[in-house]
C-alpha cells in the first residue's frame, strides 16, 4: 500500500482566519475515509487543502509520485454550487473529467467519447447523455457529476455529500460501487449521515478545527466527545448498519 | 446588383462598416458566449463604462481615445478582483464603483479639454462613420488571437466555465486563464466601442448568445450561432442607421432584439405544435 499524500501539521483558513489548526493525516491506497463534523467545523476546508486549492499557512501537503498518466483526484463537490442554467450537456460533464489527462488543448475522440458512455451507463444516465445540465433531475445531475469524478479512474475519489439529492434506489447501488471502486482507488467521503459512513466506511476523520482521525468504523458517542466532535448520534447498536440519532427519524 | 455592391464598397466609410460589423460579430460571439455562460454581464457592463474614463484622459491629452479606452478596460478587469480580494469589497460593490468613476473621469477630463469638445454622443451611442482603417486592423488582430485560442483551449474554457473548482483539480491553470479571457472581454468592448457606443454595447455581448441558448444547449454551437446572429443583426441595423441617420448603437441592438422576440415566437411555437402532435 502506497502512500498518495500526506497532511503535516498544517494550519489553513481564509485571509489569515485560521479555520483548521494542526491537522496531520496521511491517505494510502485503498482507504476509505469518512470525514463528518459539524456545519462550519472546516469539512469543506480540509477537501480545499487536500485538493491543492487552499495553500497552507503552516506545514505542508506531500504529494507522492504517480504513474505517467495517471489522475490523482476524482472529485464529486456538493451539487447544490453548480450553475444549473450553464449550456452544457451530460456527455461534455463526464468528459471534463478526463481534462487531467488530455492536458489543455487536447483534443477528444470517438475513443474518448465511448469511454464516457460507458461511464453514463454505469451511474446509470446514459439515456440523457445529449440533455442540458438543467434539465436533470437532482439524482441525474449527482449521477452525472459522480460520472465525471470516476471517468479518469482517479487514484483518490473525493466525494462532497454524495448523498443529498440521491433517491434510495441510487443511494444503495452508490454504495455498492464505492465498496467495488474502493478495491481500486482511495476514498474520502463527507457526509452528515452518520448512518451511511459508520457502515461504509474504513476510518472516520473527526473535523472540528483540528482533525482526530480515527482508525476503525466504529465510534461511540464518548469517543466523539472526546474529540470535540457533536455529532448528533447517542450510540451504535450491535450491528454496525444501525446507528442510532438523537433526530426522530 | 453586383455593380451595386461594388459601388457601395467604393465609399471607405461603408467598406469599413462592413469589416467592423464581421469582425466585431466573431470577437463578441465568442467571448459574449462566455460572458453569459458565466454570468459575467455585470463586470462586463462595469469594463465597458470604466473604459469611458481611458477616452476623456487620452482626449485631454491628444492621444489615440481607443488606445486610452483599453488601458481602462484591462486595468479595470483586473483590478474588481484585486480590489474585491486585497481589499476586501464586495465584487459587485467593486464593479459598481469602477462603472461610475470610469464614467465620472471621463466626463471630467473631456469637459477640461480646451477647445473642440469631442462628440460625446458617437462614443456613448455608436457612429459607424468614425470606424478608422487603423480600428479595422486592431479587431483583424484580435481576432485572430481570439480564434486561435478558442480552438486551441476550446475545451479547458468551458470546463473552466462551467466549474472551476473541478477544473482546478485537474491541474487546469484557472487563474491564467481566467485573466487572459477577462483581457479578451475588454479588448472586444473597447474595440466595439466606435460601432454601438458605450451605453448599448452591453446588449452586443448578451442577446446574441442569449438568443442561440434557446435553439441549443452546446457551448460550441451558441458561440458559431452568436456570430452568426451577431453579424446579420449587425448588417441590418448599420442599414437602417445609414437610411434613418441614428446611431448606429441604437439600431443595431433594436435590431437584435427584434430577432430575439422573432426567435422566442418561433420556439414557443415550435413546442406549442410538438405538444399538439404528442396530445393527438
Amino acid at each position: 500500500m502506497a502512500k498518495i499524500l500526506e497532511i503535516v501539521s498544517a494550519s489553513v483558513g481564509y485571509n489569515h482566519n485560521t479555520v483548521l489548526k494542526d491537522v496531520n493525516l496521511e491517505v494510502n491506497d485503498n482507504d476509505f475515509i469518512g470525514v463528518i463534523g459539524p456545519n462550519g467545523g472546516g469539512k469543506t476546508t480540509l477537501l480545499k487543502l487536500l485538493l491543492g486549492d487552499l495553500k497552507p499557512f503552516k506545514g505542508e501537503v506531500k504529494y507522492y509520485p504517480l504513474a505517467p498518466n495517471e489522475t490523482l483526484f476524482g472529485y464529486l463537490p456538493q451539487v447544490a454550487n453548480i450553475d444549473k442554467r450553464f449550456p452544457i450537456t451530460v456527455l461534455d460533464v463526464v468528459l471534463s473529467g478526463l481534462m487531467g489527462r488530455k492536458g489543455l488543448s487536447g483534443r477528444y475522440n470517438s475513443r474518448d467519447k465511448r469511454l464516457a458512455m460507458d461511464m453514463l451507463k454505469r451511474v446509470g444516465v446514459e439515456e440523457i447523455s445529449n440533455k442540458a445540465i438543467g434539465e436533470l433531475s437532482g439524482g441525474q445531475m449527482q449521477r452525472t457529476f459522480l460520472g465525471r469524478a470516476l471517468i479518469a479512474h482517479p487514484r483518490l475519489l473525493i466525494l462532497d455529500e454524495p448523498n443529498t439529492y440521491v433517491d434510495n434506489s441510487f443511494e444503495k447501488e452508490l454504495y455498492a460501487l464505492l465498496q467495488e471502486l474502493n478495491k481500486e482507488m482511495a476514498i474520502i467521503m463527507v457526509s452528515h449521515d452518520m448512518g451511511t459512513i459508520t457502515s461504509h466506511v474504513k476510518t472516520i476523520a473527526c473535523v472540528n478545527r483540528h482533525l482526530h482521525y480515527h482508525r476503525s468504523n466504529m465510534i461511540t458517542s464518548e469517543q466523539l466527545a472526546s474529540y470535540d466532535c457533536p455529532i448528533q448520534i447517542i450510540a451504535h447498536g450491535p450491528v454496525p448498519h444501525t446507528v442510532l440519532s438523537d433526530h426522530n427519524k | 446588383m453586383q455593380n451595386i455592391i461594388s459601388a457601395l464598397f467604393q465609399y471607405q466609410f461603408i467598406a469599413n462598416a462592413f469589416w467592423a460589423a464581421l469582425l466585431i460579430s466573431v470577437a463578441a460571439g465568442l467571448i459574449g458566449s462566455y460572458v453569459v455562460a458565466r454570468r459575467l454581464v455585470f463586470l462586463s457592463g462595469g469594463i465597458t463604462h470604466a473604459s469611458f474614463g481611458g477616452i476623456g484622459i487620452a482626449y485631454y491629452l491628444g492621444l489615440n481615445p481607443i488606445l486610452g479606452a483599453a488601458v481602462f478596460a484591462v486595468l479595470s478587469a483586473f483590478g474588481v478582483e484585486a480590489l474585491s480580494q486585497k481589499m476586501d469589497v464586495r465584487e459587485d460593490s467593486a464593479i459598481g464603483m469602477l462603472w461610475s468613476v470610469g464614467m465620472a473621469f471621463g466626463i471630467f477630463f473631456v469637459y477640461l479639454t480646451p477647445g473642440y469638445s469631442p462628440n460625446l454622443m458617437s462614443f456613448l451611442f455608436g457612429s459607424i462613420l468614425t470606424v478608422t482603417s487603423q480600428d479595422i486592423l486592431m479587431l483583424l488582430a484580435l481576432n485572430v488571437v481570439m480564434v486561435i485560442f478558442f480552438i486551441l483551449f476550446y475545451r479547458a474554457i468551458l470546463y473552466l466555465a462551467f466549474d472551476e473548482g473541478f477544473a482546478k483539480t485537474q491541474g487546469v491553470p484557472v487563474r491564467t486563464f481566467s485573466y487572459i479571457l477577462k483581457g479578451f472581454i475588454a479588448l472586444t468592448i473597447v474595440l466595439s466601442i466606435r460601432m454601438v457606443g458605450i451605453i448599448l454595447l452591453i446588449s452586443l455581448l448578451t442577446i446574441p448568445p442569449t438568443i442561440a441558448n434557446i435553439f441549443t444547449k452546446k457551448f460550441n454551437h451558441i458561440m458559431i450561432i452568436s456570430i452568426l446572429i451577431g453579424f446579420v443583426g449587425a448588417l441590418i441595423g448599420l442599414i437602417m442607421s445609414f437610411g434613418m441617420n441614428v446611431p448606429s448603437g441604437a439600431t443595431i441592438i433594436i435590431a437584435l432584439v427584434g430577432m430575439f422576440a422573432i426567435a422566442k415566437l418561433i420556439s414557443y411555437i415550435f413546442v406549442k405544435v410538438k405538444r399538439n402532435a404528442l396530445s393527438v
